[in-house]
């Protein structure tokens, strides 16, 4: 006990330290409250995508550059401010972040969405309803194809701010190594098959479709079973069209590809859409992707040499390809949906002149896209860009044809995903698979009560 | 002042002294103790009960109603209880996960307690060879599952070009059904072997050295040695190691993430464990009340499961004292 006395330790009984502990507790807990205050003062606006601000260096710089450009535009004129919140492309698309954000009532203000994932968010009526801040002629400007899978009851609920057909890509080295020309693009299914035969080694595979389950998959096999006449749903609403012999024989197209070993069973980087992890990189000679390649390209391997040529047809099939495309809405529970709502028809929907100008400058600058606005192709340098190289191959000979990418309750997806699975990889008979598909489709529809299917 | 003070007798001091200090709490020395060890745990309690107790009865019940995903609740009793047994993607899910616990445990087990005795013997550089064993368990999942998934890539991939360098043909591991979820196994087994390795050692060196010294006195040879002594004395061990291998594969400790990175539950749902598609359910189709009801049966599983490997193996003891 002399030791005590020699250190001298203050005394701390248990007032002092529950007095201590209070007063740390508050100082900890203050700036909080203010800090809470402070932020309803300075309302801000998150808009989540998967472009910007993109500090890692994995996706396209025009691209992320472009939503700066655009927020801070935005953020210069309006006393409400709109934030960037960036989310890796893999985990919008597959992941949880957005969903769960939404489940627990902390959506964001500003969010992008493809026609895909629109049902999911319209049924579960999140959309704010953009058509009170639109210009009538402002809603005609857009293509009537690429509008009508973001209304329901001629109400706009998402602005789309591109259209991106798919085509195919070719190596014009692995071509060339091969003994092929152009004149060698195939035009049928079975040319297709043919050509993909003589372009595979035992390092490269000859063609590439996506093999990874999911959204992306199902879009991109679409307009090989639409060619043929295929379909999910039938004009009535209440039976599917996968087991007609169009969508049997999409199915067993892709699946001949991978059992002659002319097509891989897995892809290579972030899926069948990343032509750099693919196409550039020996992979496969030809790759089924859309037109957002081009830019990639451009940016990421401005030497490499390729070739695009429009999806070739089943015998006797009517051409046609998938036009996707990510669009811009608005949170109808989000902390202000007018603002958000004005801002979305600011950036995409208005009749000024900037607005146009900025969907042009995103298709044809920043991104290699379509356009869905029909006066962007007045303006004179997009018509320029329009003009040559592989974005007038887009805009003479793939979209010409298109189809909008059908908005689909995941339910449906999902039966869909499971007949390409099935068949692509898991060697299932065609018929069958597609037989499943459609009782799973038909049973969902019997009871479904959302918004149409389109 | 002090005690006792002049005049003072020293009884009387001490009724003084008695009466000027303030009476400690009436609670008994027991009591005492009973209440700091409650104050110790409480914490832990505490984090116990919100993180892990309120959302498990949370999910019990969001398991008997039709959840929107956007705020919406409707009470629909079993019904996704019900359509649990009619979902042939469930079941699938089901045999997937019971194809994986089956090979995961005995492998885990096997390849933990043959490296640990592997790496037990007094070899130069033997420490280099547990931390390297161990070296996967400090990397991320997700960076093991992106360089796995480029190895095992078909014709590209290091593995292909190894067994084809060797006289084997390639294929596409992760793009097979039939090869998928063996694959995964390697691939989980590789990551956790090195952990279990340092389990199984440290129950192995917890064995008196005097029990084998004796045994070769007698004669006996390395394989009766391990039979008779290593493995029941290593009993407590393999009853820890098996029912956190079983919990791990079950609820898809590593599973899932590897799922999630490698395959996304394909080919053809070829990969999809239960873990992975009750993830599907929630977050890709918004069906959170039917992956509520889908993880609260798992969640019983995972009672029976450890409640059968309590009771075979008499709690880790496997013999009654």
């Amino acid at each position: 006990m002399g030791d005590r006395s020699l250190i001298d330790l203050p005394k701390v009984n248990r007032r002092r330290l529950l007095k201590a502990s209070g007063a740390v507790g508050g100082a900890l807990t203050m700036p909080y409250f203010f800090t809470r205050r402070g932020s309803a003062q300075a309302k801000k606006l998150s808009f989540w995508q998967f472009y910007s601000p993109n500090s890692s260096g994995t996706g396209v710089a025009t691209q992320d550059q472009w939503f700066q450009d655009t927020v801070k535009a935005w953020n210069d004129q309006n006393e409400t401010q709109v934030e960037l919140v960036f989310t890796p492309v893999a985990d919008y698309l597959n992941g949880s972040k957005l969903q769960t954000a939404f489940a627990s009532g902390e959506g964001p203000d500003i969010f992008i969405i493809s026609p895909g994932d629109f049902l999911r968010y319209a049924n579960g009526g999140v959309l704010q309803d953009l058509t009170p801040h639109m210009d009538q002629a402002a809603i005609d400007d857009f293509y009537e194809g690429v509008i009508a899978s973001r209304m329901v009851d001629n109400k706009v609920y998402a602005l789309p701010m591109e259209v991106e057909p798919m085509a195919m890509y070719y190596s014009v080295e692995a071509f060339d190594s091969a003994g092929l020309t152009e004149a060698d693009v195939p035009t049928t299914w079975e040319q297709l098959l043919a050509v993909a035969e003589k372009l595979t080694t035992d390092e490269r595979f000859g063609v590439l479709f996506e093999t990874i389950p999911g959204y992306y998959q199902n879009f991109t096999w679409y307009p090989f079973m639409w060619q043929g006449g295929g379909d999910f749903v039938a004009e009535d609403g209440k039976t599917s069209k996968m087991r007609e012999p169009g969508s049997v024989a999409a199915l067993k197209l892709w699946q001949d590809a991978v059992n002659k070993g002319i097509a891989p069973r897995e892809v290579l980087g972030n899926g069948g859409g990343d032509i750099g992890a693919n196409l550039v990189s020996g992979y496969c000679a030809m790759q089924n992707v859309g037109i957002w390649a081009l830019s990639d390209l451009k940016v990421n391997n401005p030497d490499f040499k390729y070739g695009v040529f429009k999806l070739p047809l089943p015998d006797g099939g009517t051409y046609t390809t998938d036009l996707g495309g990510w669009a811009f809405c608005a949170n109808s529970k989000g902390q202000d949906p007018e603002t958000a709502a004005k801002f979305c028809v600011w950036a995409l929907g208005s009749t000024a002149a900037d607005s146009v100008q900025r969907v042009a400058d995103w298709c044809t600058s920043a991104k290699s896209d379509m356009p869905p606005r029909k006066s962007v192709l007045e303006n004179d340098a997009a018509k320029a860009a329009y003009a040559e190289g592989g974005l007038k191959v887009f805009a003479e000979q793939i979209l010409p044809g298109g189809r909008a990418e059908p908005r689909l309750p995941p339910e449906v997806y999902k039966a869909v995903s499971d007949a390409i699975q099935a068949t692509q990889l898991g060697g299932s008979d065609p018929v069958k698979a597609a037989d499943t598909a459609a009782t799973q489709i038909e049973t969902f529809l019997a009871t479904y009560k959302g918004v149409p299917i389109l | 002042m002090t005690f006792p003070s002049a005049g003072e007798s020293v009884e009387t001091a001490a009724r003084h002294y008695t009466a000027v200090v303030p009476r400690r709490s009436g609670l008994s020395r027991k009591h005492r103790e009973w209440l700091a060890a409650a104050l110790f745990l409480l914490p832990d309690a505490l984090g116990l009960f919100v993180f892990l107790g309120i959302p498990m009865v949370l999910a019990l019940s969001l398991g008997f109603f039709e959840v929107s995903g956007f705020g919406d609740y409707t009470f629909i009793g079993l019904d996704n209880y019900r359509q649990m047994l009619k979902d042939p993607l469930f079941t699938k899910s089901l045999k997937v996960t019971a194809t994986y616990v089956v090979i995961f445990v005995p492998a885990l087990y096997v390849s933990g307690l043959g490296l640990a005795l592997l790496v037990k013997q007094r070899l130069p550089f033997m420490p280099l060879f547990r931390a390297m064993l161990f070296l996967p368990n400090v990397i991320s999942l997700v960076v093991i599952g992106l360089i796995w998934r480029f190895m095992l890539v078909e014709r590209r991939g290091m593995v292909n070009k190894v067994l084809t360098q060797l006289g084997f043909e390639g294929r596409s591991w992760l793009g097979d059904p039939n090869t998928a979820l063996y694959a995964l196994l390697v691939v989980s087994i590789w990551f956790l072997a090195g952990y279990y390795m340092l389990i199984f050692l440290a129950g192995l060196q917890e064995i008196p050295r005097e029990f084998y010294e004796a045994s070769r006195i007698d004669g006996a040879s390395a394989w009766r040695m391990f039979r008779d002594i290593t493995i029941p004395l290593l009993k407590p061990t393999s009853f820890f190691v098996l029912l956190t291998a079983t919990v791990t594969a079950v609820a898809g400790g590593q599973g899932f993430d590897l799922v999630f990175v490698m395959t996304q539950g394909g080919p053809a749902n070829s990969t999809s464990l239960i873990v992975f598609y009750i993830y599907q359910q929630a977050f890709q189709f918004s069906h959170y009340g039917y992956a509520a009801a889908m993880a609260s049966f798992l969640v019983a599983v995972l009672v029976c499961l450890t409640g059968i490997l309590f009771v075979v193996t008499k709690g880790g003891r496997f013999e009654f004292d």
